[in-house]
């Protein structure tokens, strides 16, 4: 395999495991549908998939660029701060919105809570950090879970997803005393 | 459905932008740098992703899906929506096509949400990637640990606010 594609590198080059897993992945699902529901059934089927994809195309890009403002208009450091000195309940509700707010997947969300880990922040924040950033995380309701679901099942989600991030942080306080009393 | 979904995401880009322009410090040139480096990638996975998401929900079978996940299931299938929740491989460009085809078959409201919940706390393909090589295998096991009551809590709050509005 070729180190990483270089910018002005032909699309087929940019090819990596998990976009062949994906073609595969396709190619196999369309291939049963054909097989157990007939072309009429396969048929339907990718057109339908086809007109999901131009319908959320707008609604994703213009989620991935409220995203990138976010990132902008709150760095990574100014949370880390207010996440690093609370405890008890105002720690476990600043590490719920930071969750909440923290744009991009999981290689944006980890290395702060490496930081704040390493830096004396408390499990059960952590805890509740993750969590929120789980069920409450806003950035990926916007690019994948709206254009799916619809905004009314989204916000029942997330409006019974609130005192989630809290059942996690108290139940992992109680691991932790279980384990070392 | 689909002027909601386009009004909040047009909302909140106008909302950004606009305090992105206020504060001064922030250029637009990089914010759109940034959401362009982050829809590369998608630009070729997305496509085979999303065909694939819908192909394997057409192959779900519909009466048997009803049966342990409807909205009759209650509890047993909140409980069975926490455990295929969580043994779900794939990131969302997988799951969320399901979810749409689930939906549209019958699964209970409670059941989905749950089964999104489990997906979203509990992501073992998540752990092993990404937390566990970074966190170290204590702070996963009391996160999980802690987590294991969170998609059943949301499962049953789903039942009770439908109840109570009901």
């Amino acid at each position: 395999m070729p180190p990483v594609a270089s910018k002005r590198s032909p699309p087929w080059r940019r090819l990596d495991g998990t976009t062949v897993f994906f073609v595969l992945l396709a190619v196999g699902a369309g291939s049963a549908t054909w097989w157990l529901q007939g072309p009429d059934a396969f048929t339907a089927t990718l057109i339908g998939a086809l007109g999901l994809l131009l319908w959320i195309t707008p609604v994703l890009v213009g989620a991935l660029l409220v995203g990138a403002y976010v990132q902008r208009l709150i760095p990574r450091t100014a949370m880390a701060r207010w996440l690093g000195g609370n405890s008890g309940v105002l720690g476990l509700s600043v590490a719920t919105i930071a969750g909440a707010i923290t744009p991009g997947g999981p290689f944006a969300a980890f290395p702060l809570v490496v930081a704040l880990y390493r830096a004396g922040a408390s499990v059960e924040v952590c805890v509740a950090y993750v969590t929120a950033w789980s069920v409450l995380g806003l950035n990926r309701a916007l690019v994948w879970e709206l254009p799916f679901l619809g905004v009314d099942f989204v916000a029942l989600r997330l409006l019974i997803s609130l005192p989630l991030p809290f059942l996690a942080g108290f139940a992992a306080l109680v691991i932790l005393r279980w384990i070392r009393p | 459905m689909t002027l909601v979904a386009y009004g909040t995401i047009g909302l909140l880009l106008a909302a950004t932008v606009f305090a992105a322009h206020r504060r001064g410090d922030v250029r637009h040139a990089d914010a759109v740098h940034e959401g362009w480096q982050q829809l590369q990638p998608l630009l070729l996975r997305l496509p085979p992703a999303l065909i694939a998401g819908v192909f394997l929900a057409s192959l779900v079978p519909e009466e048997q899906v009803v049966a342990v996940l409807g909205e009759a299931s209650g509890a047993r299938g909140i409980l069975l929506a926490t455990l295929i929740g969580s043994i779900m491989p794939g990131g969302p460009m997988i799951v969320f096509p399901l979810a749409l085809a689930l939906i549209e078959v019958g699964i209970g409201l409670a059941q989905m949400i749950t089964l999104i919940t489990a997906w979203s706390v509990l992501a073992l393909h998540r752990v092993i990637v990404f937390e566990a090589p970074m966190m170290g295998w204590r702070f996963v096991a009391v996160r999980l640990l802690a987590s294991l009551p969170v998609p059943l809590a949301a499962g049953f709050l789903t039942e009770a606010v439908l109840a109570a509005t009901r």
